[in-house]
């Protein structure tokens, strides 16, 4: 009978400890590790408390039951017993209280950062500004739909995976800007103990010194409409050699894709290529289809904008429609992807209006 | 312990009426009985746990594997923001009122709530105000899929079309509760037996009066946010707008003044019927009955200066 009931429980206890983690991580930075012990210390408490007071309850029930003949007693009230468990939780609030303040304390102070880089969520995307470098870019979902869809196996990084990672220097004092750019997002990375609210119109700071270069996740943590589980962070930490070398490249990168916008493009070229970037920057809120959700995302097939005048379709695109989930799209695309996207909406999705547009003429 | 003989008053047989209740629907309809409202509201309760329990399915369906199983994320976060919804202003909080309308009159040796007819018009509105509400689902751009909480801006700029219509039901809801709570302050302060003091109110009794101070005071805060709300969406006011000069934290501000003692809404009658059964299964009286009463009653005082443990991620200043 108890072998029957080791083997089933076990079953349950066994696996669970091979793939889980239940434990809060102590990650790796020397303030996630003051976290987690403060988390711990509070944890020991809870336990201590919990096992003490729910001794006495099952010790009262089990000792005094009926069936035993137990007689209740008649007094019920006893100031003195009252005061000490005033007292007591008075007391252990107050001690637990001085290291999470202090803690919390150390947690707040962003000054003397050596690296500045501000964070602004997007719907539903991260935007990585490097203050002191000219370094700007999005970080998109890379898990592909098919992934997501059941159709192909998932990886290992399955919806914890980015086009492009944010990148910082190991050792230094990396000082995060925060805010947003729509709805309130918030930027959670475990293993740095950080998660910051990204509010528009208010700058959030926050704070991290990683020990051991790697590549680091999270996640948002404010739900921020539809695609809220689709906007992971990925933080890939360098040695100071690499990151310099990370730096130059982005630069060089840069003068390649000015380049790429003065030449010209087949209409043909810019609608394939523009079907992929619409898959990737628009189909989230206007559907795959360009149908849109009615009620919530217009429609791009036969819409006013899509079949009206080029310009006016080419600067709501740029700009954004203010007021409405329309973001602009001119910090966030490459000219050339910007021309092959309303190319491609004008002349596939069902419209065909029949124009299209260089990445030149995007660029004035 | 002594026996007490209680003398009763003689009741006369009240004979000459044989009025009764209104035959089929219109006994539910009109009915001012304390308990005819106490089962509906109960029944009403149930009702809706029903409902918000098979979203919670639908959501644990969905998340029972990795990957899109059976819904779109955008009807995930529907299912999320309703379950959240029906299950704080539809399942707990009508099943307490149902119960303070069973057990409060009872307790206290009133006959009727003190104002009976207001009773059934602060449940019949209930039903119409989660019509409303789950009508939304069924609109263009579904139904309110921003979180129970709504945080502004993604419940006003960012919102479907149908957050007016949840606005509307929410205002309807804290009309119900508002009327149920002074229903339940002016019984328990009006209608008491005679000898039947403050001190000697069975515990139940003690922690919906509390409760219903605190209803009273935090609902028309829930309707302040929401109608903040209506006029960002509607009227081209910018309270929670940053881009007009607002502030998107004082939403949360504001949500979470109302929505702590909510929280103590919700439980401090769990622990009045805990305080009633416990005695009552362990044969002896209540442990520190004065204790018991001035707790709660601190609880429920302490509830309106904690909120900001709701908001540790927003930024607040560590001083002041």
């Amino acid at each position: 009978m108890t072998k029957a009931m080791v083997l089933a429980l076990s079953l349950f206890v066994l696996p669970a400890k091979a793939d889980w983690q239940v434990n809060m991580t102590q990650g790796v930075t020397e303030l996630s590790r003051e976290i987690f012990d403060l988390h711990m210390l509070i944890f020991w408490i809870c336990v201590v408390i919990g096992v003490a007071v729910f001794g006495v309850m099952f010790y009262s029930i089990f000792k005094h039951r009926k069936s035993k003949g137990a007689v209740a007693e008649h007094w019920h009230e006893n100031t003195t017993v009252e005061v000490i468990w005033t007292v007591v939780p008075f007391v252990i609030l107050i001690s637990m209280a001085v290291p999470a303040t202090a803690t919390l304390i150390n947690m707040y102070d962003t000054s003397e950062a050596d690296v500045d880089i501000q964070v602004t969520g997007y719907q539903w995307k991260w935007r990585y500004q490097y203050l002191n470098e000219d370094i700007d870019f999005f970080s998109n979902l890379s898990t592909p739909r098919d992934e997501i869809n059941n159709v192909q196996v998932k990886n290992s990084n399955y919806l914890l995976e980015v086009d492009k990672p944010l990148v910082i220097p190991v050792n230094k004092k990396v000082r995060f800007l925060i805010t947003s750019n729509d709805v309130i997002h918030s930027w959670w990375v475990p293993n740095f103990a950080v998660k910051k609210d990204a509010i528009p119109g208010f700058v959030n700071e926050s704070w991290v010194r990683v020990e051991e270069p790697g590549i680091y996740r999270g996640q948002c943590t404010e739900l921020c409409g539809k695609e809220h589980g689709f906007m992971p962070i990925v933080v890939e930490v360098k040695s100071e050699a690499d990151y310099a070398r990370w730096v130059a490249d982005q630069k060089a990168m840069k003068l390649i894709s000015a380049g790429a916008a003065s030449q010209n493009y087949a209409v043909a070229d810019l609608i394939a290529k523009g079907e992929g970037v619409y898959n990737a920057a628009c189909a989230g809120c206007h559907q795959v289809n360009g149908q849109g959700m009615p009620g919530a995302f217009p429609a791009i097939t036969a819409s006013a904008i899509a079949t009206g005048p080029i310009q006016k379709h080419l600067d709501i695109v740029l700009n954004g429609k203010a007021g409405t989930a329309m973001q602009a799209f001119k910090q966030q695309l490459s000219a050339v992807d910007l021309a092959a996207v309303v190319t491609f909406q004008r002349n596939g999705l069902g419209n065909s209006v029949g124009d299209s547009i260089q990445p030149s003429a995007v660029q004035q | 312990m002594a026996t007490v003989d209680i003398d009763l008053p003689h009741v006369k047989d009240d004979d000459s009426h044989h009025h009764g209740p209104a035959k089929g629907l219109g006994r539910w309809l009109y009915t001012t009985n304390h308990k005819d409202i106490g089962s509906m509201y109960l029944i009403f309760s149930l009702c809706m746990f029903m409902i918000g329990g098979m979203m919670a399915l639908v959501i644990r369906a969905e998340l029972f594997q990795p990957g899109l199983q059976l819904v779109e994320p955008g009807f995930f976060n529907q299912m999320t923001t309703m379950h959240g919804l029906i299950m704080v202003f539809g399942a707990v909080m009508p099943a307490f009122v149902g119960l303070a309308n069973w057990m409060v009159p009872l307790q206290i040796g009133a006959p009727d709530m003190a104002l009976p007819r207001m009773n059934n018009w602060s449940f019949w509105i209930l039903p119409f105000a989660f019509l409303i509400l789950l009508s939304s689902l069924f609109m263009p751009g579904g139904g309110p899929n921003f979180g129970w909480t709504f945080y502004a801006p993604l419940s006003t700029t960012y919102a479907p079309d149908s957050v007016t219509f949840f606005i509307f039901g929410v205002h309807i809801m804290g009309a119900s509760s508002i009327m149920g709570a002074i229903n339940i302050i002016a019984t328990i302060l009006n209608m008491r037996a005679p000898g039947m003091t403050m001190m000697k109110l069975p515990l139940f009794v003690w922690t919906w009066l509390i409760t219903a101070f605190l209803l009273i005071a935090v609902m028309p805060v829930l309707a302040g946010v929401v109608t903040m709300m209506l006029m960002d969406i509607h009227f081209g006011t910018s309270f929670f707008n940053a881009a007009g000069g607002g502030d998107p934290v004082l939403f949360q501000h504001i949500f979470w003044f109302f929505g702590h003692p909510e929280v103590y809404i919700m439980i401090l009658p769990a622990f009045g019927i805990i305080s009633e059964i416990i005695p009552t299964f362990a044969r002896k009286r209540l442990f520190g009955y004065s204790s018991m009463v001035y707790a709660v009653a601190s609880i429920a005082l302490l509830s309106f200066v904690v909120w900001a443990h709701h908001m540790f991620t927003v930024g607040m200043p560590l001083v002041g």
